[in-house]
This record gives C-alpha cells, structure tokens and sequence, in this order.
C-alpha cells in the first residue's frame, strides 16, 4: 500500500465524502422511509399516521392480494422462461461466430436497448392489434379468416417484457459462453459423454452463473415495469409494479405500497444471493 | 428533412430566447376533455400560456393534487361532482371569486348551488354527463338495451370498461337493484362478485379516450362516456350510445382551484373565457358533452342540441343516478375490490 | 452445434428484434390517419410534432434533463471509480456492493423511496427532484463503465508520474484522466440514455412544471394509436443510434 502523501489525503477523503453523502442520502435514507412507512398507519388526510402496526404485511398475505401476487410472479417467471429459452441458444449461437461478425452481432444487439423502450412497447401494439399488422399478414396469407384477439391479454403483456429484456439475458449469458473452454468440451467427449450428457453435466453448470444473472436482469425488471401491462393488457394490474404505482398515485394506501415494494427488494435479494453462491462453487470446482 | 429539422430548432430556439417570462396556467383535465382552438384562443386573447396536464380518473388526480400540496402545481382542476365536495371540506380548494367571474348567472339554475358546494363558493361547472353503454352495431347482432346485458356470454373477450372504480361499481350495483352510490360493505361486496363474473369477457379498461378501443377494433360491447361517444360517431357512424335500462350514470365536473394555486389569477380567467357561451358551446360541439350554460346551448347547432347521447331527454334520465361522495371507508372498501377486480383476467 | 442451423436462428431473432421498430419507421411516413392503412408517403406527422408547443417544450426538458444528469453522474462516478481503483479505504467493499444493489434494484423502488424522501424534505417535484433522481440511477453504469476501463490500466504511468514528483492531484489530472476519457465519455451517453429513456422513476418523481418527454409520451400512448408517436419514435431511434455509434466509435478508437 502506497504512502498517503500530504496532497492525497484531502483529495481522497473529499470524493470519499461526496459519493458516500451521496448514497446515503438518495439511497440509504430513502429506503429505510419506505420501511418505516410500511410499517405506519394510512391515513386519509395525510399519507401516513401512527400508531406503528404490521397490517401492511397482514394485508399482503391476504388470500385477495396473495393471488394478486402470485399473479405477477406468473407473469415474470414466464417472461424470465422465455428469454432464457430463446437467449440461451441464442448466446451460444453467437459465441460461435467469428470474432468480427461478432461485434457487428454485439452491436445490433445493444442498438434496440438504446431506444425509448415506451416507443417500443407501442409499436408491439401496432403489430398485435385487432386490425393490426400481424393480423392483416396472416388473413391476407389465408392462415386465419377471423383476426386473433391478441391485445390487452397476458401473452402481449409476456411479449411485450420480453421484447424489452430480452437482450439483458443475452448478454450475461453470452460472456460465460465466451469464457466456456472448448477443451472442457472434448475432454468430456473423449470420456464417452454424449451430447446431451455434455450438455447437462458439463455446459449447464459451467454457465450457471451467466443464467442466475440473467434470470436477475429479467425477472426483477419484469415484476415492476407497470406501463407494458397499462398498455398491452387493457390497464390491469398484471405486475407488482401495478400495485405499488396504484397504492401511491391513485389509492393512496402508502403502507401497503411500500410493502409491496419491500417485497420486491427481497426477491432482489434472494436472487442476489443465489447468484453469488452459484459464482462461488464455480470458483471453487475451478480452483 | 433539413428544413423541417431547422424548423425545429429555431422553435426551440424561440421558446427558449423569449426574455419575457409568460405568464403560464398549468390546468390539471382528464384527457381530451378541451379542444386544442379553446387553448389556443385563449393563449392568443390573453398572452397566458396553459401547460396541459392529464390524468385518467379522479383518484389519480386527487393523490396528486395531495402530493404536490405545498409544492403550488396546478392552477386549475376538474373534479367530478363527488370530488368537489370531498376536496372541499378537506379545505384542498380555495374559494372562486365571483366578481371576477362573468356569466355564471347564465348556468342552468339545475346544476348550481347543489350539495357538493351550496353557493358554489368553490366550484364552478364545466361540463356535464353521462356514462351508458356503447353498441358496435356492425358487429353485434340483436338488442343491447340494459347493463346487465353485458354478462351476455357471447360477448366474451369484446367487453370494455371505464379505469373508473366508481362507475365500475356503479354499473354493479344497479345491476343488482341497489343504488350507485351504496356505501354498505355487503352490497359492495355482492357488486364485486356479479363483476368478477363479468371479468373474463372484459378485454380493456380504458379511461384515457374509451373510444379508442372501439375504433381500433378491440371491443364491441361496453361503457362509454357521451362524449366519447359522439366524437367516435364521427368516424364510426355504426357506433351507438345506449340508455341502460338500468338506469345511466350521471356526472357533471367543475372547475375548482387548489388551495395553493400560484396562478389563480390566471385561473379566473381562464374559467370567465370558458363560461362566454360561444365558447362553451365550442367546447360542446367540439367533444360532444353537455354545457349546463343555458346561453350557450341557444347557439349551439341543431344536430348537438337534437342529439340524444349529448343532450339526453327525460325518457333517457329514467333511473339515472347522480355520483355522490360517499366518504373514505367506503371509497377504502371499493379501493379493496376494485385492486382484486383488476387483477386477473 | 450445426452451423447452419445456428445462423438461421440468430437471423430469426433479429429479424423479430426489428421488426416493430421498421414497422414504426415506416409508418411515420404514411399519410393515413388511423394507425393500420398505407395511405402514401408524407411527413406530416413530423410537421404535426414540431407544430405542437408543448412537445417541442417537453423534447427541450428532456434533453437538458438528460445532458444534466449525464454531466453530474459522470463527474461523481469518474472521481468514485478512481478512489475505488486507486485507494484502500474501510467500507470499499461495502461501497462496492452498494452501487451493485443500486444498479440492480427495480426502478419502481428506487422511485417511490426518492418520491417519499422528497416529500419528507419538502423537495419540489420538478426538474431537480428529477436531477437527483435520475444522477442516482446513472451512477452505478458510470463508476462501472470507468471502473473496467482503469482495470485494464498500467499501473506503472502513475508511478512513473509521482517519481518525476507529480502530486496526486496533478498526476490523476495529467495521466488518470486522459487515459480515462473513452470510458468517461462512453459512461455519460449511457447516462445520457438511461435519463431520456427513464418512465418508471419519472412517473413518481416529476412534477408539472416540468415536463419531459417521457411522460408526455406515455400519456399519449395511453390515448390510443397516435401517428406522431411513430414519428416521434423514429427521430429518437436516430438520434440514440447516432448517440450509440459515437460512443462506439469513442470505445473503439481508444483501443489503438
């Protein structure tokens, strides 16, 4: 460790104090609030009383709102589902690639993450519309005489999430296929493992910690982003995302809302934590 | 492209140069509840800017109005006639000054002085409605005529509904014989159950434009509002607006001023250019609501004032209930079902 | 994996990565005015955007919003990844995961625990709820995006700096800064990207007084389908794929 001289000390200690006022104040504070909040009283007038109690988190485990949860679970585990079925081979379809159509690849598919993702999410609407594109397609072709009803139900809202997340599957899951060793590969091959044992006993666990980050990166923004569900299904509350922008903005129950969203964070944390143990045990048979 | 683009630039370049700070009035309205040549024409008469803030139901207005108390945001809103009286004995709203409001004589004595606000010390009309049901008559066959209609299974997936918890509600409840305005948890809560039975047809709420899901196709049976109504008959003549035999629901909103408006000057203003009959009756013929200004209903053309979905006759208002406030606990009971109600298909 | 059959999904997935966008582009050319028919080419959705006050006001907002942001994240997340590269400190490692847990958590909760600290400190909602709002996501990307760049960094130019007697601060001003600037400049367009793109924490922490994009965006998608939005889209796409190459470009030339 190097010597601090006279001229470091104050230097240091100046960003050490901005970047940490910083966090503490526009992240620390405010989310220990949400948590006294969910734990206050509401009130009509104002948006929180006391005495303190817990019926915030009584009322979240009420079978009318546990269902209304469960619900939202549904819809980010299928979109989580389906990105990873479709980014799985996807990433490894493009590790395969020269390194330079590779980049290319890596850049047509960052390009639509950097577009207005609410612009994105209307322009699905116009393909899944009644009288939408899709729909004309497919009666001009033949394949179907009455239009598919398709807008404002659960699937557009599943295609809608995975649509806007797809590529932060992709892209975790396509740097631990860079990292994956071709000679792992044949060695498991010249042990007599067939295809599908390679696959299940070697390339599963060796990408593990590029599915348990991706799976994080889909699911937790799945569960919030309450405007795809406001758009392409028909303004339900299809998204824990729904409930708490509802609790805040319209119902004004403000200590149910902030337990909604301290659940949130749990499940941020759960998969956190799975994450890291994952990396770990990587490490370790590594090591 | 390139002139469009410096078009651009140099309109952002003028709005930005403008040394003299406009006076501005941030007006809080439901979405397209006021043509865009009444904004206009105000801006042109009287130098005042209107910055137009929407929001999709009264809940959503009043948390914001709540939110951005201190903070002095909005100028003007438009409450429906049950928020007026909530927001006023909340001592949200600050009194309108009548000497500088001109026409308010020329209101319909009906629609004045009523409970929400005797005196209408607060409140001053601005439209009035109701909310009934839509017909797609190109694409459904045989008669809609009440709400109850709606459970009709054949509709199944073509349904839509007002993002409304009272109207909602309301439909619910009358459906089952009691009134719109019930605050008893049993009779709430036996709504609640006659509506999830609906659920599964309904395809969409919508209270941003509730026309649009019928000219885009998406649903073919359900609620409107008058309004949206007439201004979709334009453009899909097949359209009706249907009288539920149940009874219609009927609304009026109001202009009232935050408590901490910073432009209530401009607020007055704004609301004295509203009330000149030639503009109310605008404002009427434009999205196809009523105007409680008698004056202006004179001027108003024969195909506004001879249509029944506008301007409905006496036959029409059989049953129909005026929203009333119906307090917090019972709104908390709505609120609860209501969540449940929107959250599955 | 068969080669073939390799290549033809990854063009199937672009080809559905693409295909709402090139509908949205075409479409702001066309002249009918309900959202399905082609009624021929024309830009009068483009006039009709830049005809509309309010939107050129709230496009304005928005991007000053965003080069403010951008410009404050940056500063912040520069000077944050440098300590974190170059000093030992107590707290490093809590530090680190503290930027991780920001960066990961669900922007909605990030949203309502800002709206409820505004509202506690009687912090108008308005462009500087938004400011501080927004620099608070942008960090993590920025101290990130710098933190990868100075690990690839020779450790010995600052050495050599301090033994010709260069202090701290002259050497991170002469040798750090410099050999930083691609990835600073690449973490403030990301920041730059994030801020206009953002709906969920502005919903919750913007105010009337000042509108962005974004939000006026979102109550007119709300409405129904509006022609002006796919024009409005297209001149986005453009102007964040001019945005993504000139960061591209900035990474790629650095690396000579």
């Amino acid at each position: 460790m190097r010597m601090a001289s006279g001229l470091q000390q104050p230097f240091r200690n100046a960003v050490l104090i901005l970047v940490w006022s910083w966090l503490l104040l526009l992240v620390l504070v405010p989310n220990l609030l949400v948590i006294a909040a969910s734990v206050m009283t509401r009130d009509a007038g104002s948006f929180l009383s006391l005495p303190l109690t817990l019926d915030a988190y009584r009322q979240l485990l009420n079978p009318l709102y546990l269902e209304v949860f469960l619900q939202s679970l549904y819809m980010a585990v299928m979109t989580t589902l389906v990105c990873l079925l479709i980014g799985y081979p996807f990433a490894w379809s493009l590790s395969l690639m020269g390194p330079r159509a590779r980049i290319l690849l890596i850049f047509l598919l960052i390009v639509p993450f950097w577009t207005n993702s609410l612009v994105r999410t209307y322009a699905l609407k116009l393909i899944l519309a009644t009288n939408g594109l899709l729909n004309q397609g497919l009666m001009n072709l033949g394949l179907i005489n009455e239009p598919l009803r398709l807008l404002y139900t659960e699937g557009a809202v599943i295609i809608g999430l995975v649509y806007l997340l797809l590529p932060f599957m992709i892209l975790p899951l396509y740097s631990v296929f860079e990292d994956l060793r071709k000679e792992l590969l044949m060695a498991s091959h010249d042990l007599g493992a067939g295809p599908l044992a390679t696959f299940v006993h070697v390339i599963i666990p060796l990408t593990l910690p590029g599915i348990l980050a991706g799976v994080m990166l889909v699911l937790l923004p799945a569960m919030g982003l309450f405007f795809v569900p406001d758009i392409l299904g028909g303004s339900r509350n299809l998204l824990v995302g729904n409930v708490i922008k509802n609790q805040f903005l319209d119902a004004r129950n403000w200590p149910f809302g902030a337990a909604a969203s301290i659940f949130l964070t749990l499940a941020m944390a759960f998969l956190m934590f799975a994450h890291r143990l994952s990396k770990r045990r990587i490490g370790e048979e590594g090591a | 492209m390139k002139k469009l683009a410096l078009a651009g630039l140099l309109a952002v370049g003028l709005t930005a140069c403008s040394s003299e700070e406009p006076q501005v009035l941030n007006l809080y309205n439901w979405s397209e509840y006021m043509p865009q040549q009444v904004l206009e024409r105000f801006t042109d008469e009287t130098g005042i800017r209107v910055v137009y803030t929407t929001y999709d139901s009264n809940e959503a207005m009043y948390a914001r109005l709540k939110l951005l108390d201190d903070s002095a945001a909005y100028d003007l809103a438009v409450p429906s006639t049950y928020y007026v009286s909530k927001m006023r004995q909340e001592d949200l709203l600050m009194p309108i000054d009548r000497s500088k409001i001109e026409g308010f004589d020329k209101l319909d004595p009906e629609l004045v002085n009523l409970g929400i606000d005797p005196e209408n010390q607060y409140s001053i009309p601005y439209l009035w409605g109701t909310t009934g049901l839509a017909v797609d008559t190109a694409d459904v066959g045989g008669e809609v005529t009440a709400w109850e209609d709606l459970w009709d299974k054949r509709f199944a997936g073509r349904v839509m509904l007002t993002n409304d918890m009272r109207e909602v509600f309301h439909m619910g409840l009358r459906v089952l014989g009691y009134s719109g305005n019930s605050t008893d948890p049993d009779e709430i809560r036996q709504a609640y159950e006659k509506l999830s039975e609906l659920m599964p047809s309904v395809r969409t709420f919508n209270s941003d434009a509730p026309r649009m899901p019928y000219l885009e196709g998406e649903t073919d049976v359900g609620m409107i509002w008058n309004g949206e109504a007439v201004m979709a008959r334009e453009v899909m003549p097949k359209l009706q607006y249907v009288y539920p035999d149940e009874g219609v629901i009927a609304w009026m909103d109001s202009f009232v001023i935050p408590k901490n408006a910073e432009n209530p000057e401009a607020a007055h203003k704004f609301i004295n250019f509203v009330l000149q009959p030639e503009i109310s009756a605008l404002i009427s013929e434009d999205i196809g609501y009523a105007t409680p200004n008698l004056a202006a209903r004179d001027l108003l053309d024969k195909s506004v004032s001879n249509n029944r979905a506008s301007y409905p006759n006496a036959t029409d208002m059989i049953n129909a209930e005026f929203q009333q406030d119906i307090g917090d606990d019972a709104l908390q009971v709505y609120a609860k079902y209501w969540e449940k109600l929107k959250s599955g298909q | 994996m068969n080669r073939w059959l390799s290549r033809s999904y990854l063009t199937l997935v672009y080809l559905l990565l693409y295909v709402p966008i090139l509908v949205l582009v075409v479409f702001s050319f066309n002249d009918a005015r309900t959202g399905y028919e082609w009624g021929g080419l024309s830009l009068r959705w483009y006039h009709a955007l830049f005809g509309n006050r309010a939107m050129v006001q709230a496009m304005w907002n928005s991007l000053w919003l965003a080069l403010s942001a951008a410009t404050v994240s940056t500063l912040i997340g520069v000077l944050t990844a440098l300590a974190l590269h170059r000093y030992r400190f107590r707290g490093k490692q809590l530090l680190n995961s503290m930027l991780f847990i920001v960066m990961m958590s669900p922007e909605i909760v990030l949203a309502i625990s800002l709206l409820a600290l505004f509202l506690l400190v009687g912090i108008q909602l308005g462009y500087f709820s938004l400011l501080l709002a927004h620099v608070t996501f942008c960090l993590p990307f920025v101290v990130i995006t710098v933190m990868a760049r100075l690990s690839g960094f020779d450790e010995r130019l600052p050495e050599a700096a301090r033994d010709l007697g260069a202090s701290d601060f002259t050497m991170t001003r002469t040798v750090l800064i410099p050999a930083i600037m691609p990835a600073l400049l690449a973490g403030w367009l990301l920041g730059f990207t994030l801020s206009l793109d953002d709906v969920v924490v502005s919903t919750f922490v913007g105010g009337p007084g000042y509108e962005i994009l974004p939000l006026r965006i979102y109550s007119m998608v709300r409405v129904g389908l509006k022609p002006e939005v796919n024009a409005l889209g297209t001149l986005l796409l453009v102007f964040s794929l001019f945005m993504l190459m000139l960061s591209q470009w900035i990474l790629i030339r650095s690396k000579r």
